[in-house]
């Protein structure tokens, strides 16, 4: 099986994941996508690479049983898509901490505001595949946990659970 | 005759999964001319984001502004918007018509829906 674990840069995901116990092999694949070069140009303004999708797609053919990690995965075949969500003020201060610059920070908050990823998440596996995780009062094992819980198959799957538009 | 700085405003609009929220701000951004969101005219949670409660709210705005001499809007979407979404979401095109039908000019419409990023990030046109 495969499933991906999706969510804007800080919600948690590769630290909830490296918490994670599963015969699954996990990819952090923002990591892959850097040793691999997996990427095809840059965005100078965001300070970002360009993540070449048809070689990521060519990367992760014909592995199975697979955990990816990433702001990306939900772009990627699976069979269960977990996002993980947090409230847009608690990540805006969790970037900046990490050390992104504020206009980053800011973006990608207001990115989770606008439920962005979980849109897409639905646009392409459809509500039935998508698991939203609350986890802006979580510790990482919990919301491990939590993901282990979608693996099993003992969580039902769910959308738009979230309102973060008071950011706004 | 006023010049436009005054006469047109940006209609901002803020589509989430869940929501549709809609503000009219003068030309520089600073001052709010009129402000409603998807849960302010519609009574279900789960319609909050269709293109019916973004109607309703783009005619009322519409109404507002034009009392304070708006005649036309240029407009930015920020979101995916909507359960069934496309770029710019349903609540996104339905608002935007429904402004021009209650008698607002439209300008220039832009999409500026930010991009979740960190080292890395997804390259334009990526299907969504
Ligand atoms: N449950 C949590 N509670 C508080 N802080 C957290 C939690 N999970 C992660 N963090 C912190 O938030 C930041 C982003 O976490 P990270 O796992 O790198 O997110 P992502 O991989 O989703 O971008 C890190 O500084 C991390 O220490
Ligand atoms: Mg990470």
């Amino acid at each position: 099986m495969r499933v991906a674990v999706t969510g804007t840069p800080g919600t948690g995901k590769t630290t909830a994941t490296k918490r994670v116990e599963t015969d699954l092999d996990i990819v952090h694949l923002n990591e892959v996508i850097r040793t691999e070069g997996l990427h095809d140009g840059t965005d100078d303004d965001r300070g970002s690479l360009l993540a070449d999708f048809d070689a990521i797609d060519e990367y992760l053919a014909g592995k199975t049983d697979l955990l990816v990690e990433s702001h990306l995965a939900h772009h990627f075949d699976a069979e269960r898509v977990v996002v993980l969500r947090c409230d847009p003020e608690t990540l805006e201060e969790r970037l900046r901490e990490r050390g992104e610059s504020s206009a980053s920070a800011r973006e990608n908050a207001e990115s989770e505001a606008l439920d962005v990823i979980l849109s897409e998440a639905v646009t392409a596996h459809g509500e039935n595949a998508v698991y939203e995780i609350e986890t802006t009062h979580q510790t990482p094992e919990e919301t491990a946990r939590a993901i282990e819980a979608v693996i099993a198959g003992d969580r039902e799957p769910s959308a738009g659970t979230v309102d973060y538009t008071d950011y706004l | 005759m006023a010049n436009e700085d005054s006469t047109w405003g940006i209609a901002h609009i803020h589509a989430s999964f869940n929501n549709t929220i809609m503000t009219i701000t003068d030309q520089t951004g600073a001052e709010t001319l009129a402000k409603s969101s998807g849960g302010a005219v519609v009574k279900q949670n789960r319609d909050e984001a269709s293109p019916y409660a973004a109607m309703q709210m783009a005619e009322k705005i519409a109404e507002t502004v034009m009392e304070q001499g708006v005649e036309g809007v240029h407009v930015r979407v920020r979101g995916p918007g909507g359960n069934q979404q496309q770029n710019p979401g349903p609540g996104a095109q339905a608002a935007i018509r429904a402004l021009a039908r209650a008698g607002l000019e439209i300008g220039r419409i832009e999409d500026v829906t930010p991009i979740p990023h960190d080292g890395t990030r997804a390259p334009k046109n990526s299907g969504f």
